[in-house]
């Protein structure tokens, strides 16, 4: 098991560097660039923004910038300069007298646009994204399951003729085109619920701060109760897209684990329904289930990007759209490593789970 | 008609052994031809119900898009200064749809118009799409070897990337053209091609290997000849439901691209574009703006689904009919 593991994580080594060599291109190569932000600024001069360009290394050809990313170059030096000054190899630790740039000392770099560390500025906008993807897949995965296994008990009958149209309907329907729909029912129309950020304003400081977690301490009840009335409708847009697919991934499954010799054996010894649907069918069909759902995870994290978009969240799908805009390379490419890196991982850890749980699986 | 030649043909054998005398009268035209393997497929697919209704819709979309913008060209109208109504106007006889905020358009207009480009785009970027990945699918899975490995690492590297990100970054390169529906079409051709090309692997690595492939290499027929006439017409049939399901994808990854305001450029109206529009009057409340548009968006998705359905249904030998 041991040796699997590490033979898929050093067969995934090669891949996420072809995707961040691949990422990187496209990124440098797309016309306009970080000093865009300066174009409609009388007072910056031409050779402010030159000192701008050179201080930040994007004068540079695009091997050269990613040979610094990666911190195997030298940023304090012109062109491909392996070597740091004192003549020892960059990618080295910084201990022994390397550099302390790049994927290599495991630093992301600083943000271009507000100078502030990759790592930290990810990190804070991960929290409303693990919120919001959190609770909408807690919600997700249970709906999921219960519509679908009931779907499959009850086949063909009115709920799941229902629930095939519902997921029908699901797969047809633009996200965000749901999120614009609620927003317009229950925010603009009935005024129940507050449509755009995680907090209001009015309350409670800004989320994130240690003003907001004082204030959190003082009266958790009233900062819950806030952060969930903001909560619902992102939620709702979230869940209700995923549900159609997973309903159906699960309904499927159920009626194949029905299907088997091992259900109707258990039948035949005279076991409740009950017992023969919930302890011998349900945990069998949910083997590809977890699966499947264990795939979608890393999308989470990026797929939220239009949820929060449309609803002001401020976690990492609305950082993506800021830097895709301010052409913020160095934050874009942390979050995009970060989730190539989630997606390697949850693949791996599918195909792990998945032969623990299921005695059949060799490997 | 091949309802009625089925039952002559089925009754022709039986006759035609007793051996009718040709001068009896009896003039029998017995018609024995077999019906293609589309004219099968066809024959299932009029018996799935919703593929039909699918069908159906996608012709009258289509029919929209195409005759809608002739009745109602696409128009900004400067409003009279009395008809100013900041949030635009509800449904009404006159405008079906209703009447956006800000410069009062109308809703039908802009819909029919975004049909034009959205379903032009889907169908387009679709046939890029597929073209590309049949290619690809189809030299991996025939030449097999070096080619092969070296064709589905590049496909493993495509479908890890978080291809949305991808498509969004990419869109900056168009961003600033003013007429930039061609070069959204051809991003989205250029990411969709990764499933076409598996499945076409697929279908060739097992078609390639059956007796009239060797027959046909036996009787010296050129490589070329051998890809195009001999094995993709025999994988044409999982290839055609493949594409119906990139068209609905398609449709749907554009207006998100260009909601977010990455996409064609906002000028042309498009279903994503006129959408994005939408959100700055959002809180107006005025639900006709959006409503109509996603409605056409989920139609057309539904309706392309429901074909890609009945086809598989029709080509799947294994399904009865």
């Amino acid at each position: 098991m041991a040796k699997y593991v590490a033979r898929r994580l050093l067969q995934a080594i090669p891949v996420i560097i072809g995707i961040s060599i691949v990422i990187y291109s496209i990124l440098l190569a797309a016309p306009g660039g970080p000093e865009q932000k300066f174009a409609n600024n009388p007072r910056i001069t031409a050779a402010q923004k030159a000192k701008f360009i050179a201080a930040w290394g994007l004068d540079q050809p695009i091997p050269v910038q990613y040979c610094r990313w990666m911190g195997f170059c030298d940023p304090k030096q012109p062109g491909i300069a392996l070597l740091t000054k004192s003549g020892v190899p960059n990618f080295l630790p910084a201990a022994l007298g390397g550099g302390d740039n790049g994927m290599a000392h495991l630093s992301l770099g600083f943000s271009i646009d507000s100078g502030e560390d990759v790592a930290t500025r990810i990190a804070r906008a991960a929290l409303p994204t693990a919120i919001l993807a959190g609770t909408a897949l807690v919600i997700w995965i249970l709906l999921a399951i219960f519509l679908g296994v009931v779907a499959a008990i009850k086949r063909y009958s009115l709920f799941d003729q229902a629930a095939t149209v519902f997921s029908y309907v699901g797969f047809a329907m633009p996200t965000f085109w749901l999120g614009l729909m609620l927003i317009v029912l229950f925010g603009s129309t009935l005024r129940w619920l507050p449509v755009s950020g995680m907090i209001d304003a009015r309350l409670s400081p800004a989320f994130g701060t240690a003003d907001y977690w004082t204030y959190f301490g003082a009266n958790p009840l009233a900062a819950m109760g806030d952060l969930l009335r903001h909560l619902i409708l992102p939620v709702i847009t979230l869940v209700a897209v995923s549900v159609a697919g997973d309903s159906r991934f699960v309904r499927a499954s159920m009626l194949e684990a029905l299907g088997q010799d091992y259900v109707r054996t258990a039948r035949a010894k005279g076991l409740p329904n009950r017992v023969v649907t919930f302890r011998h069918a349900l945990r069998n069909a949910l083997l590809p289930v977890v699966t499947n759902i264990g795939l979608e995870i890393p999308f989470l994290f990026s797929g939220a990007l239009v949820t929060e978009t449309i609803f002001s969240w401020p976690g990492i799908g609305k950082l993506t759209l800021a830097t895709i805009q301010s052409f913020d390379y160095t934050v874009l490419m942390g979050i995009l490593m970060i989730t190539a890196l989630l997606v390697v991982l949850a693949n791996l850890i599918a195909d792990v789970l998945y032969a623990v749980v299921d005695p059949r699986i060799k490997y | 008609m091949s309802q009625s030649s089925l039952s002559t043909a089925a009754a022709g054998p039986g006759s035609s052994g007793t051996g009718a005398p040709a001068g009896s009268g009896a003039d029998y035209e017995v018609d024995l031809r077999s019906l293609s393997q589309f004219e099968l497929a066809w024959r299932k697919f009029k018996q799935h119900r919703l593929a039909l209704i699918g069908l159906g819709l996608l012709f009258l979309i289509a029919l929209a898009a195409i005759v809608g913008p002739i009745f109602l060209p696409y128009q900004n109208v400067p409003p009279l200064p009395d008809k100013i109504v900041y949030a635009g106007r509800p449904p009404s006889l006159a405008h079906p749809f209703g009447e956006t905020g800000g410069l009062q358009a109308d809703v039908l207009m802009l819909v029919v118009n975004g049909a034009r480009t959205s379903l032009f785009l889907g169908v387009t970027s679709m046939a890029i799409g597929v073209g590309i990945g049949t290619i690809v699918g189809a030299l991996a899975g025939y030449l097999g070897g070096f080619v092969d490995n070296l064709l589905m690492r590049i496909v493993d590297v495509m479908l890890s990337l978080p291809l949305l990100f991808v498509i969004l970054v990419v869109a900056q390169f168009f961003r600033d053209a003013r007429d930039n529906v061609w070069s959204i079409i051809i991003v989205f051709g250029l990411f969709s091609w990764m499933g076409v090309a598996r499945l076409v692997r697929s279908l060739f690595l097992s078609i390639r290997e059956r007796e009239f492939i060797e027959a046909a290499r036996a009787v010296g027929v050129r490589d070329r000849r051998i890809i195009f006439r001999h094995i993709l017409p025999n994988a044409l049939s999982p290839i055609v439901v493949a594409a119906s399901l990139i068209i609905g994808g398609n449709i749907i990854s554009e207006a998100f691209v260009s909601f977010l305001g990455f996409g064609i450029n906002p000028s042309t109206p498009t279903w994503g574009n006129v959408l994005s529009n939408s959100l700055t009057f959002i809180l107006v409340g005025n639900w006709w703006w959006p409503f109509f548009p996603g409605f056409a968006i989920i139609l057309t998705v539904l309706a392309v689904n429901f074909v890609g359905d009945g086809l598989r249904d029709a080509f799947d030998p294994r399904s009865r009919a």
